[in-house]
Order: structure tokens, then sequence, then C-alpha cells
């Protein structure tokens, strides 16, 4: 049964493997002559600039604020998550409307310096650095964490035999992280890689991109299919890359310490303070007042009755699907006799948690050519065509969703699960307890930290969610994420400023609902 | 009364335990002493129904539960109590609930009589709601114990349950649960490697040496 729901789960990658089996041919050698090198050259100049990028930065801040102490770092330290609340488009939008060739950065450039004015689209370099800005918390969140569990006598030990910081930075604390690095690396690519609305505000091909014309403009599903499987490949080797990068070994140790090994003299610390101050200003803090600037103006024009059924639509997908995705995530990581010895349990369940390596894009073109398939069947036996059925419920979408996070919430609930000892489940069976009360009396109750935290985390990634909401969103079911990129496609960057924000806030609340939550369930543990 | 007959214990294709025999009488207590990968854990897991093995039956009060290593009665239905070395209360349910954990069927009023009850006799009333994390070692394997003698079991079996103390409370605690074990007349097996331990709290005491059980 419980493989059963993970194949299910599974379903769109599935098909979009299975789309070279009835391949398109035509249309398929007129993508892979005329766009498919610059499709790849393209995408892995992004990949390797964003990767190099993330990396440098998101290491140096996470070092810095570990290993060194400089004045404001303790507010900095958290200071530096804060940008993961603002979805990469909207940052994307921000940086569009300020630093575009209208916008009042170069406005001000040419009147008041005299300076040439820039394409901002041009080249790769704008958006390599809003990829960078938007995803380097992946890297220093991971990062810093490893820092954190690094052995200061390590340090202490590199110290006393003459390693000055730069190289204790290189030689011992750097090689240490490196799991850490990776891990945050990988998720920053396969965002990169997944991500439509920041490409496409920059008018830059990828991969993603091309799916979307393959289905929108030339209305061939079996392409976009094909196109999607591609991505896939990508994905399956970023992931291998990762795991060789992360090795045998085991670098952790539990022991944290506090204590910071250099203080900086004067100048230097408060330099410190400017660079790291001015990644957050860059990051969240000026993005978010332009925000509130733009919508503060534009909010009388902007706002209508419309945003009643916006804000309707995008709370009842999220509630809707952060539900299923829990229920479905908790059944598989619920721990079970039979659990332990199956082969074939364990593999449906990876294949139903890669979801989250691939982009939305490539869940809604499978859902799409997987539904289509079967209609062309029902067709040749003479039934009638259910596209029009499908196409015109949430169903695809919900599925699109649960496929997508279900990785989220299954290692976010898995991980409460391995917590509860078998002796824990030994006891209850001594005294008679049944397999529907061992599940409803000990283990939920033990698993719901990881079950709050997994919905959580899938309900923000839904509200935010683009391109499967993009491809799959039926009439009437606009979100807020939709509305925002509709108008920043436009330009109308204040007007957007307004859904944007509303998105912020949304994220937000649901912070709060969690906290609230989480606080209730862990007084009892 | 306890039967066992002919239980094997095998850890990777090697026997550790081999036939192993032993009867206990209603109220008994039996303390089984062995160095560690001896099979004295796994035994008396297998006679839980927890694990199974390759040979070894097991009659309780008349009733088959195991039959040349197949297990013909659930754990959930063989009336068998256990108190783990890491006590295993729930750590999300008061004192109150882990006790009344197994025997939720019989209805509330009695619960609460039993619960009581329960506490008077291990020394600890007033805690019914109090959280697992909120009491001390000693504590925890107290309410551990009433939470297996709840239901009156048949049989209790206790897996190294004072290893986690130190010595003063253990020495305390040893003496209390005999107290305990013989006022509810509860037939028990304790698996442990401390023979001071063993000599104070059993009637009869039986030792693992080269695979065989000897009872002194």
């Amino acid at each position: 049964m419980m493989g059963l729901l993970a194949l299910v789960v599974a379903m769109p990658i599935i098909a979009v493997m299975l789309s070279w089996l009835l391949p398109e041919h035509e249309l398929w050698t007129h993508f892979s002559e005329n766009l498919l090198s610059s499709l790849i050259g393209s995408t892995a100049i992004l990949l390797l600039g964003v990767g190099i990028g993330v990396t440098l930065l998101g290491t140096v801040l996470a070092y810095l604020v570990v290993m060194v102490e400089f004045p404001g770092r303790k507010w900095l330290e958290w200071a530096l998550f804060l940008p993961f609340a603002i979805p990469a488009y909207v940052l994307a939008f921000v940086y569009l409307g300020v630093f575009d060739y209208s916008g009042y950065a170069q406005v001000w450039m040419r009147e008041a310096l005299g300076l040439p004015g820039f394409d901002i689209r041009a080249g790769s370099w704008a958006i390599i650095l809003t990829f960078v800005l938007v995803f380097y918390p992946y890297v220093y969140m991971m990062t810093r964490a490893s820092f954190k569990r690094q052995k200061i006598n390590l340090i202490e030990a590199g110290k006393l035999l003459g390693a000055g910081p730069f190289k204790v930075f290189f030689k011992i604390s750097l090689p240490l992280a490196r799991p850490a690095v990776a891990a945050g690396l990988l998720v920053t690519l396969m965002e990169t890689l997944a991500d439509f609305g920041v490409v496409s505000l920059f008018n830059y091909d990828t991969f993603t991109t091309a799916i979307y014309s393959a289905w929108g403009d030339f209305r061939s599903i079996e392409v976009a299919a094909q196109l999607a499987s591609l991505l896939v490949l990508v994905a399956f080797f970023l992931i291998y890359f990762e795991k060789r990068a992360r090795g045998q070994a085991k670098y952790y140790s539990a022991n944290v310490s506090n204590i910071r090994p250099y203080h900086p003299k004067g100048s230097v610390g408060w330099l410190i303070t400017l660079f790291v101050f001015g990644i957050f200003m860059l990051s969240f803090a000026m993005p978010m007042l332009q925000l509130s600037i733009w919508a503060w103006g534009a909010f009388a024009d902007e706002w209508s009755d419309n945003y009643i059924d916006l804000l309707i639509s995008t709370s009842s997908l999220t509630i809707i699907a952060a539900m299923i995705t829990v229920i479905i995530a908790t059944t598989l990581a619920l721990p079970g006799r039979c659990k332990r010895g199956s082969i074939w349990l364990k593999g449906m369940v990876r294949l139903a948690t890669l979801g989250y390596a691939l982009p939305g894009s490539v869940m809604a073109v499978g859902l799409l050519y997987g539904i289509n398939q079967i209609s062309v069947v029902n067709v040749y036996f003479g039934g009638e065509s259910i596209n029009h059925i499908i196409y015109g419920s949430i169903f695809l979408l919900l599925f699109a969703y649960v496929s997508r996070f279900m990785a989220i919430a299954y290692s976010s609930i898995d991980a409460s699960a391995q917590q509860i000892k078998p002796v824990f489940t030994q006891t209850a069976r001594l005294l008679g307890a049944s397999r529907m009360r061992l599940i409803w009396q000990v283990y939920l109750p033990m698993m719901m930290p990881g079950i709050l935290a997994g919905g959580l985390l899938v309900a923000v990634d839904v509200m935010k969610e683009l391109p499967a909401t993009y491809l799959l969103r039926p009439f009437g079911w606009d979100t807020l994420a939709i509305q925002t990129f509709e108008l920043s496609a436009e330009g109308l960057f204040e007007r957007a400023a307004v859904p944007a924000l509303m998105m912020v806030a949304f994220g937000a609340l649901i912070m709060m609902v969690f906290r609230y939550l989480d606080k209730k369930s862990y007084k009892a543990s | 009364m306890l039967a066992v007959d002919n239980l094997s214990i095998i850890y990777n294709n090697n026997k550790v335990l081999d036939g192993f025999n032993l009867t206990l009488e209603q109220g008994e207590i039996f303390a089984l002493l062995g160095d560690s990968g001896s099979g004295k854990s796994s035994a008396l897991r297998f006679i839980a129904g927890l694990d199974s093995t390759d040979s070894g039956s097991i009659q309780l009060d008349g009733q088959q539960l195991s039959n040349h290593g197949k297990h013909q009665v659930s754990p959930e239905a063989r009336g068998i109590g256990m108190v783990f070395q890491d006590y295993a209360l729930f750590p999300h349910m008061t004192v109150e609930k882990n006790i009344a954990f197994g025997i939720s069927k019989q209805p509330r009023i009695k619960q609460k009589k039993r619960i009581k009850e329960l506490l008077t006799l291990i020394g600890l009333e007033g805690i019914e709601r109090k959280y697992p994390h909120q009491l001390s070692g000693g504590e925890q394997q107290r309410v551990a114990l009433a939470r297996a003698l709840a239901p009156s079991p048949k049989l209790l079996l206790l897996d190294e349950p004072f290893s986690s103390l130190d010595k003063n409370h253990r020495v305390q605690l040893v003496a209390q649960v005999r107290d305990i074990l013989k006022q509810t007349n509860t037939t028990s097996i304790l698996v442990t490697h401390n023979v001071s331990e063993a000599n104070t709290l059993a009637d009869k005491v039986g030792k693992i040496l080269n695979k065989r059980l000897t009872i002194k």
C-alpha cells in the first residue's frame, strides 16, 4: 500500500522519462538542432557563475559570523537568514526595477554622473549576481551550522602550530565544512535550474524556459516532456556530484563552543561589519524598503476585490496542498514492521522524494504528458477525451505541489520518526496496543514536531510556487505569486510590489501559526 | 507457571545459547546472569515474543505461547510485561497516561483507582500529572515498573532495569522492587550482569556459562 502511494507521487517523474518511448521527431529535431547547444551553454554559464558566487559569499559570511568577533555580529548572524522570506522572482523584479535602463539608479548615473547607460539583461553577470544574492543563504545556513560544530581545539591546535586566520580557514575550517558547502551548493544549483520567474524576467534562456516555449509556443507536450527529461538527468548528475563531494567522511562532532578565536583590531572589525551589513542591506533590507515604497504608492490603484479572490485561492491551495503532502509523507515515514527489509519500498520512497530536486516545470509537464497519454488511450478504446475534465480542476495543480514538495515534508517527518526507538514500539505492543493505537497514541504524537515543521516548509513553498502554478492553474485560480509575476513581467514593478508584500506577510503569518502550534506540542515533551 | 523448553539463540550464524530450559512457579523471581553477548537479553525478547529464533517452546499458565521457535501468540496478547534498561516511558504522556496505557479498556474509575494503587506501591504518590522528563532516573524506572504491572501481567521481564542508575540508588531500588514483586506475587525474570543485584532480588539465580544455563 505504502509503496503504491510512493509510486503515485513519483508519477510525474516517471511520465517524463517515459516520453522517450513515444518521441515526437520533427519538432524535437528543430529544438535539438537550433536551440539545444545554446541552451546547454547558457544554462552551464548560469550554474557555474551562481555556483562560484554562492560558494564564495556563503562560506565567507558563515566563517566571519562563526569564527570572528565583530560589532553587530549577533544580530547579523540571524539577519542573514531573512532573504529566505522573499521569493527569488520578487528580489529579481526589485533589482530590475531599480537598476534597469529606466530604473532610477541608471537614470541618476546618466544624468548626474554623465555615464553611459547599459542593458542589465545583456550577458549573464546581472542575473548571476541576482541569483547569488537570492540563494547565498542556503550555503550560509549549512556551512554556518558546520562551522559551529567544529571543535575549537582543532582550530587552536592550528593556531599553536603558527597558522594565521587565512591558513586556518583554508587548511582546517573549510576542508572540514566541505560536505556542508556541497549540500548548500546542491540546493542552490537545483533551485537555479528549477527557476522560472527570475530567468523569465531577465529574458535569459535556460532549459526551463525552453520547456515553456515547447508547450506554450509550439503546443507540443511531447517535446516539453523530452526536454524535461534532460533536466531530470542534470538533477541526477548534481545529486551524484554532491554525494561524491561529501565523500565517506563524517566530520561532525557534537560539542559546540561559543568561543570565537579571532578578535580583529579596531578598524578591521568595522570593515567586516560593513561588508556583512552591506550584504544584508542588498539582499533584504533595501529590497524590502523598495517594495514598501512602491506598494505604498500603488496600493490605491492596485487594490481591488480581485485580491480577495487571490487571497482565497492562495490560502486554500496552500492549506490543501500542505495537508495532503504532510498526510502522505507521514504515512510513508511511519515506523513499520514491513519497512525495514523492503528494498522495493525504499526505492519507491527515494523516487517519490526526488521531486525536490526537480523543477516545478518538470512536475507540471510530467503530469500534463501523463494525463494526455491516458486520454489518448481512452479515446483509442472508444471513450471520450478526459483532458477537459482534468485541465479545468485544481487536481493536477495539487498533484504537482504534492510531488514537488514531498521531499521536504518527508525528510522533516522521517527525521522525527527515526528518533522513535524500537523500544517504544515494543513496550506498547507488550502492553497490548493494536497497530492503530500505536500509530495514534505513540507514533503521531512523538512525530508531531517533525510533522509541523514539514507542514510549515511545504506551506511556505506552495504559497510562493510559480512554475507549476503558471502551467497548471485552472481558470479563476490565480495566486498572489502569479499576480506578482505577471505584473512584474510587464514591468509594472510598483503594482507588483503589492501582491509581493502580501506574500511576504503571508509567509510571516504561516511562521507565526507554526511557532504557536510548535510551542503547544513541545509543552508535552 | 512458566516453562521454557530447549531455547537456543543464534548470533551471526553462531550459537551463543543452547538448550535453555527453565521452569518458574507462580510468584517466583528468577535472575539470569551472563556476560554481554551471552544471549540473555535475546532469550528474554524471545519469551516476550518480540524476536524469533529457530528452537524453543514456551508455556505460560498452561497456554502454549511459542512452539519450536515459532510464536503462536503475538506480544500484544501474551499478557507479559517488560521493563527496559532505558525505561521507554512515552515522553509525550504524563505519568498517569503512561501507567494507564496498558489498561485503557477498563472503565475510567477503575483505571484511576489502579493508578493510585500502583503509585502508592512504588512510593511516588502525587506525581500523576508530571511528565517523564521531570522525574529522576530512579523515579522513571519505578514508573516504568508500575506501567508494566498495571495490567497484572502473568509474567514480568526486567531487562537490565537498574544499569542506568548510580550505585546508591540502585541498591535501594533493587530491594524496593523485590518487595513490590513479592507483594503483587508477580512471576519475574531479571536479566543482569550484576551478581549482588541478582542475589538481592531473586529467589533463584541462573548463569549462562559456555552456552549453557546453570541454576544455583
